[in-house]
């Protein structure tokens, strides 16, 4: 079966009209660059509105979104629920001079969801959270450096990014310690050299870079770094802001055995409403307590209202086994639909927010093609990031994806012909 | 600031090296070539060594020592980039008897370079000397790139980061330079590669001017089609900050 090919013409007049007003065109990381749209005509650059598990542009185009606008759409776009319970603290109040009962509200439904939480700390993005857990750490230890993941992304903060990309100096991350995934080798090889003055390691739960397989956490890395946490001193921090709820709603780290100091959320709390959290243990409470950090829109109640009904849906659907059961199923036709074809398709990661690579060749240019195929024919897939799944997706939207997919595959395979299994 | 080495290595390897092109494509570039063979040694002390090879209908710019008929000396990598900004003289330091090749023909060869590289609007109108004038400029900056991430502290940093293959450059209809990257180090070939990691391809020689000359973003370009990116990102994404770089050194 052959599906139409959208256009999306009122997109590129827009975006030329933002490029004469807007840096970039599209600033951060929903631009057409940033996005990896290849070729940028395949795609669509703006979203009229959503609901459930699709969007549709300003071309009237509509698309099975498996980007979750990157991770907050949780339970589908305009949840009922959570709609409804931000509707009714809209109605009392928003931003306001104090904050509003449901703060205490939703640090105790942290505190009893997650399990390391002893208190709930709340600001607005993912790089707000994990920048906080980075000065607790340094607040509770007296000491500069933080170990990092090579690879790992925590936000845009100076210190998140290399040296020397515009507008980062040597001195904003001079303190970092960028050591390779998996490696407990080189953790103790740090502590040897800097021990007395590491204040914290921070990493994702599992290695979910872009542009490369994802790599779970090999027996026992995770346990051993807690050790050497402990033994050291050493603040350990989770950056949970991607895979949070996606793989246990008591934490990634209890997903993965393990128990951290301070864990970071963000995308899938609140279902799309903007606001983020640090959780820790009891013993850094004073820390978070003395940091001062806090913005004009951190106490806004509305995005807490949303953030507790969206994690009481997410307790009744049980939703982070759901996403992984949906995700199993999606991966698994599209692997088999890949294999149909002669291209070998390679998943990696949770398969709740899965990451897909054609490995016929080293370049991601038949992945790249792939993704392009798909999204103009209404199947939301980009070629550099992890894909995420919601709990709204259907079986229906499931059956769709797999039918383009099998075009897709099909269309580049005949383009394509020297790089196919034998 | 700029390291006077690595753009006395961009003036050499990326700007001067167009002769090449000048003796291969320019009809009116063959009256300045020389009767007979010549070639000239740039030996820029604390910078590179070059030696350019003239013939009647050809050209070669080839790093490192090669017998050469001219030997030009410069005091430092400074002297030399003097020289190319018309602000100093070279110290002639072998071959006297061919001063005359060199402060006549050669001097116009090289005006003519800069008339394209630096084009009026005359140049700009004319389609084949338009042609001329990108396709120089193309060259121009990608080997100037190489060069750049080899040698500014900069660039290096950014090198270091970029994963190994090759990046193919190209322009529709026009020409393409092949950039491969082996452990942080850059090299560059004219031509094309079959199977390269990442492409960066101008879908016109138009949309690579306004592009270089700055009258068309990358942004826009990228949107519209004038400007296509494929392949391993991570290649390119390495690679713009040293193309940041580029323009600071050749403007």
């Amino acid at each position: 079966m052959s599906h139409p090919v959208y256009k999306t013409d009122k997109s590129l007049e827009l975006f030329k009209r933002a490029l004469k007003v807007l840096p970039a065109g599209i600033p951060g990381h929903l631009g057409p660059v940033e996005s990896q749209f290849i070729p940028t005509r395949a795609f669509p650059f703006y979203a009229d509105r959503v609901k459930d598990s699709y969007f549709w542009d300003i071309d009237g185009n509509r698309y099975i979104d498996y980007m979750c606008a990157y991770g907050p759409n949780v339970l589908g776009y305009n949840n009922p629920v959570v709609e409804a319970a931000a509707a009714a603290q809209r109605e009392k109040g928003d931003c306001m001079a104090l904050p509003g009962r449901v703060q205490v509200e939703l640090a105790e439904l942290l505190v009893d969801t997650i399990e390391i939480a002893d208190w709930a700390y709340f600001m607005k993005n993912g790089n707000d959270a994990t920048s906080f857990a980075v000065m607790m750490a340094r607040a509770a230890t007296g000491r500069n450096k933080i170990i990092r993941i090579e690879g790992g992304y925590h936000g845009v903060a100076a210190w998140t990014q290399a040296a020397g990309r515009p507008g980062v100096t040597d001195a904003d991350v001079g303190h970092n310690i960028i050591l390779p995934w998996n490696d407990v080798a080189a953790f103790e090889r740090a502590i040897a050299e800097h021990g007395s003055d590491i204040a914290g390691f921070i990493a994702t739960p599992y290695d979910h870079r872009i542009f490369a397989d994802n790599q779970l956490p090999a027996e026992g890395y995770w346990q051993k770094i807690r050790q050497l946490c402990t033994a050291n001193g050493i603040v350990l921090i989770v950056d949970d802001v991607r895979c949070g709820f996606r793989l246990d709603l008591a934490g990634s780290a209890r997903y993965f055995g393990f128990k951290p100091d301070l864990a970071c959320y963000c995308k899938a709390i609140a279902n799309g409403y903007n606001i983020s959290t640090v959780v820790g243990i009891e013993a850094l409470r004073t820390a978070a307590a003395h940091v001062f950090y806090t913005g004009s829109y951190w106490s806004a109640a509305v995005p807490m209202a949303a953030a507790v009904a969206t994690i009481k849906e997410l307790q009744r659907l049980d939703g982070a086994n759901l996403m992984l059961a949906k995700g199993k199923a999606l991966t698994d036709g599209l692997v088999s639909a890949a294999a149909r074809h002669g291209l070998d398709l390679k998943i990696s990661g949770a398969e709740s927010m899965w990451y897909m690579r054609i490995t016929n060749d080293d370049s991601l240019m038949l992945q790249q093609e792939f993704c392009a195929e798909c999204t103009k024919r209404g199947v939301f897939f980009v070629s550099h990031h992890n894909h995420f799944i919601n709990t709204s997706l259907t079986d229906d939207d499931i059956r769709q994806t797999l039918e383009i997919a099998d075009e897709a595959f099909s269309i580049v395979a005949g383009r394509n012909p020297q790089r196919l299994n034998k | 600031m700029l390291d006077q080495s690595v753009l006395a290595r961009c003036n050499l390897f990326g700007v001067l090296k167009n002769i090449e092109y000048l003796a291969e494509h320019d009809p009116e570039s063959a009256a300045f070539l020389p009767e007979r063979p010549l070639s000239i040694r740039f030996a820029v002390h604390g910078g590179p060594l070059a030696t350019l090879r003239l013939n009647p209908a050809k050209a070669d710019m080839l790093a490192g020592r090669h017998p050469a008929t001219v030997v030009l000396g410069f005091a430092s990598p400074e002297h030399f980039n003097r020289m190319v900004s018309g602000k100093a003289n070279p110290i002639p330091l072998k071959g006297l008897h061919r001063l005359a090749y060199l402060t006549g023909p050669f001097g116009k060869l090289t005006k003519r370079l800069e008339g394209y590289l630096r084009p009026d609007e005359a140049t700009l109108r004319d389609p084949e000397r338009f042609r001329r004038s990108a396709e120089m400029t193309l060259y121009a900056a990608m080997f100037s790139l190489v060069e750049i991430a080899n040698g500014d502290p900069q660039g290096r940093r950014s090198a270091a980061r970029i994963p190994d293959g090759v990046l193919q450059v190209s322009v529709a209809g026009s020409v393409g330079v092949r950039i491969v990257a082996r452990g942080g180090q850059l090299s560059a070939t004219k031509g094309y590669d079959p199977d390269p990691r990442a492409l960066l391809h101008f879908a016109s020689l138009q949309a690579a001017a306004d592009i270089f000359s700055g009258k068309l973003d990358t942004y826009t370009a990228l949107a519209t089609g004038d400007l296509e990116m494929r392949g391993y990102i991570p290649m390119i994404d390495n690679i713009n900050p040293v193309l940041d770089l580029v323009a600071e050194y050749l403007k």
